[in-house]
């Protein structure tokens, strides 16, 4: 069991007031500069803009500065940092449906990734953006928002069971 | 005078800043790994920072859980914690704040058609995602973990961005002709 710098009984008060801080930092900010990650590789292939893209790139370098930074202060709170170097680097961190194989977590990988990509660009902004815009007064964002979240319900009643139970039946089974 | 200017000159760059969307992706970057530093002591799972998608799934299925006493399934740091994850709540009032403080807050609507659209595909995006096990964001947090499966998540949804935009531009391009 991990342990960060608050013990666990304070943490568990401080997780809804932490992340409500860092979200009201991040949607004001996310508002004023537009940020998407969708739209980063979308304007690149359209006009060569790499502002928006400059936005996810750093994110990705800036999540690994602040990973080490914080692996060497509070090592306890970063337990499998590096994740290759601790664990089969070809596992996911967890968070996706369990129980299955490497092969399992590649596809789950790909396939959602190639999707999301493609319907987002379609709809004209990954999912922070759409929050953000529906915060802005479009109607269609607030929808997308409101999918997201009767689609969270569905996910968990329904949807995690069937692939696990077809990806097990394909014979990806762990 | 001279203060004055320089206060001016630092409110103007910090403004130009705060417009600038590397200098977020740098902010969320590191406030995730500090949030993780923080709070892993509630329960897991790591590189979990910031997610809209997870933060979502686990505000609404948190919040169901409470109050309609269901036992929907969330990450343990939700489950545990006396009350989900909120950064989704901060991102709409922090959006909406900035919008209203700036004047671009506007009412858009659209047809019952883009609704609909809009609806399913945000059931389908989360659905997707949640295979997965994050939004874009968590992609890139998962990244900088390590995880080569989120390398290639974001791989793909390079390509698949490049797919629908390079569609858009040739169904654009019919529609002049």
């Amino acid at each position: 069991m991990a342990t960060g710098i608050l013990p666990a009984n304070i943490a568990i008060i401080a997780v809804p007031v932490f992340t409500l801080l860092l979200g009201l930092l991040i949607g004001y900010l996310a508002q004023r500069s537009g940020y998407c990650s969708i739209g980063g590789f979308r304007d690149y292939t359209l006009f060569r803009h790499t502002r928006l893209l400059s936005g996810y790139l750093t994110l990705i370098f800036a999540a690994f500065a602040g990973y080490l930074l914080f692996w060497f202060l509070v090592p306890s709170s970063m337990e499998h940092f590096f994740w290759p170097l601790t664990s089969n680097p070809f596992s996911p961190v967890p968070g996706a449906p369990g129980g299955l194989n490497t092969a399992a977590y590649i596809l789950f990988a790909i396939i959602p990734g190639f999707l999301v990509g493609f319907i987002t660009v379609l709809l004209g902004g990954c999912p922070i953006r759409q929050t953000v815009m529906a915060s802005e007064g479009s109607y269609k964002s607030a929808w997308f928002f409101i999918g997201m979240c009767i689609g969270s319900i569905i996910f968990a009643l329904l949807v995690s069971g069937w692939v696990v139970t077809l990806m097990k039946s394909l014979g990806f089974g762990a | 005078m001279s203060i004055q200017i320089l206060t001016g000159l630092i409110k103007e760059r910090l403004s130009v800043l705060a417009r600038h969307p590397a200098f977020l992706g740098l902010l969320i970057g590191l406030l995730a790994a500090f949030s993780q530093a923080l709070l892993i002591s509630a329960g897991g799972p790591e590189a979990y920072g910031f997610c809209v998608a997870c933060h979502t799934r686990d505000l609404v299925n948190g919040m169901s859980n409470i109050v309609a006493d269901t036992s929907l399934a969330l990450a343990p740091i939700s489950k545990n914690a006396i009350l989900p994850v909120m950064s989704v709540v901060g991102v709409l009032i922090g959006a909406f704040v900035a919008s209203r403080f700036n004047k671009e807050h506007k009412i858009k609507r659209a047809d019952t058609r883009t609704y609909i659209i809009y609806f399913l595909s945000g059931v389908l995006v989360l659905n997707l995602a949640m295979i997965f096990g994050g939004c874009p964001y968590r992609a890139a947090l998962r990244t900088g973990y390590g995880d080569i499966t989120a390398l290639l998540f974001i791989v793909t949804m390079a390509i698949g961005v490049i797919t629908g935009t390079l569609l858009m531009l040739k169904r654009a391009e019919k529609e002049e002709v």
